[in-house]
């Protein structure tokens, strides 16, 4: 289990560019706001260049660097060189500007849940957004395969401490526990569910990590 | 023009050859630095490509790298990552590129691989460098010859086979605890480990 920030094992895969989509995403939205953790990713990134040094070299074909110089000279002049640094994040892309105002549904109680897995195209895994209302509980539950969480806004408290907004937990089937939404907004996380799973009506509610 | 018979062995918070390139390249479009960097790094990302699947697009992806790189160089600060490390991060994202328009439509992908993967030194807020950046390269070339030839050979897998844990204790038949064991004693070794305060 890992919980506040990803492990290095996941930063190494995603610093490898071996990660899901979803997954990927997790990450991101960390490391744009921990420091700490995005140095970390710096120093794997510097592994997987002194791996690529290291490994064989194959010769390219004569005449390949010319090609690239036409291509670039191709480019038309008034086009900016420079590719526009995004400012709108990931997370605006995919879900908008405002997450309280998402198509929620409400389910058991205090928590709401919105899939979002059609946003991921070609992926295996289940991705789900969760909203815990101010001041609510979840009922106890454990979890089924593993599950990867960041916490969007807000937070949430269980036996095992504070989950503010991006911090990153993974679940699996041996953790219980009995979330409960601290502070005065609604918590919002979004999950990844790596297992593979079926979309039924009942069993899509039972992967619900709040209620599960 | 700096002699490039050899690997770059920069000194500790100095600039190596290959980023000084880059930044000509990035400041002059000067096109003899760029034909260096292209000699260097050219067969090396053909080969990245080869080792993970792409070999019918090998060269494909090493173009494609390469006017990646023209483009960018202006945004390239050597004070926040090494020439190589930044490479790197571009080859990688632009395989990861390559394979998510050969699965499926622009439409289809709401999200692009940038948005993602980021490269090094491109994130406004980041403050000017940190030394241990500009040192790690040389201290990871370092001290990966001290490993064991087992924790590399999974290393490799993870980075250039683009594997996952799971496929490559597959592959090597292991329990995928050993393969998870043998990262970590190389990542503390290799000092990646910085802090791991999540166990």
């Amino acid at each position: 289990m890992t919980r506040h920030h990803p492990d290095s094992l996941s930063l190494m895969e995603y610093s490898a560019g071996n990660l899901s989509e979803p997954h990927a995403l997790c990450i991101k939205l960390h490391l744009d706001k921990c420091s700490h953790c995005r140095s970390r990713v710096d120093t794997l990134d510097s592994l997987g260049a002194v791996m690529m040094e290291q490994q064989p070299k194959v010769t390219v074909s004569e005449g390949m660097f010319d090609n690239i110089l036409s291509k670039i000279d191709s480019e038309p002049a008034d086009e900016p060189a420079v590719p526009v640094i995004p400012r709108v994040s990931a997370l605006q892309k995919l879900l908008g500007e405002d997450l309280n105002s998402l198509p929620w549904k409400r389910q058991l109680g205090d928590v709401s849940v919105l899939d979002i897995t059609d946003r991921f195209p070609g992926q295996k895994e289940q991705v789900v957004l969760q909203k815990l209302a101010a001041g609510g509980k979840a009922p106890a539950h454990t979890h089924r395969g593993e599950e990867t969480t960041i916490v969007l806004q807000g937070a949430f408290a269980d036996q095992k401490g504070v989950f503010n907004q991006w911090d990153f937990v993974v679940l699996t089937d041996e953790d219980e526990h009995k979330p409960v939404a601290v502070g005065c907004e609604d918590c919002i996380t979004l999950s990844v569910l790596s297992a593979p799973v079926k979309l039924t009506g009942t069993f899509t509610r039972m992967l619900n990590p709040f209620i599960r | 023009m700096t002699t490039l018979d050899q690997k770059p062995a920069s000194s500790e918070g100095r600039k190596d050859p290959w980023s000084q390139m880059l930044q000509k390249v990035g400041k002059h479009q000067d096109r003899e630095a760029y034909h260096a960097l292209f000699e260097h790094f050219g067969p090396q990302i053909k080969y990245y490509a080869m080792a993970n699947g792409l070999a019918s697009h090998a060269e494909e992806l090493v173009q494609e790298v390469f006017v990646s790189i023209w483009r960018r160089s202006c945004l390239y600060d050597w004070r926040k990552a090494a020439a190589s490390t930044w490479i790197f991060t571009i080859a990688r994202n632009q395989r990861i590129d390559m394979l998510r328009k050969m699965q499926r439509t622009s439409a289809e992908m709401p999200v692009e691989t940038e948005d993602l993967w980021q490269i090094p030194g491109e994130n406004e807020n980041e403050p000017v460098t940190s030394l241990h950046r500009l040192m790690s390269e040389r201290r990871i070339r370092e001290s990966l010859s001290h490993l064991p030839e087992e924790q590399i050979t999974v290393i490799a897998k993870v980075y250039m086979e683009n594997k996952s844990h799971q496929m490559v204790a597959d592959e090597l038949d292991i329990p995928l605890g050993t393969v998870k064991s043998r990262v970590r004693l190389a990542l503390n070794k290799l000092k990646v480990i910085l802090q791991d305060q999540n166990v």
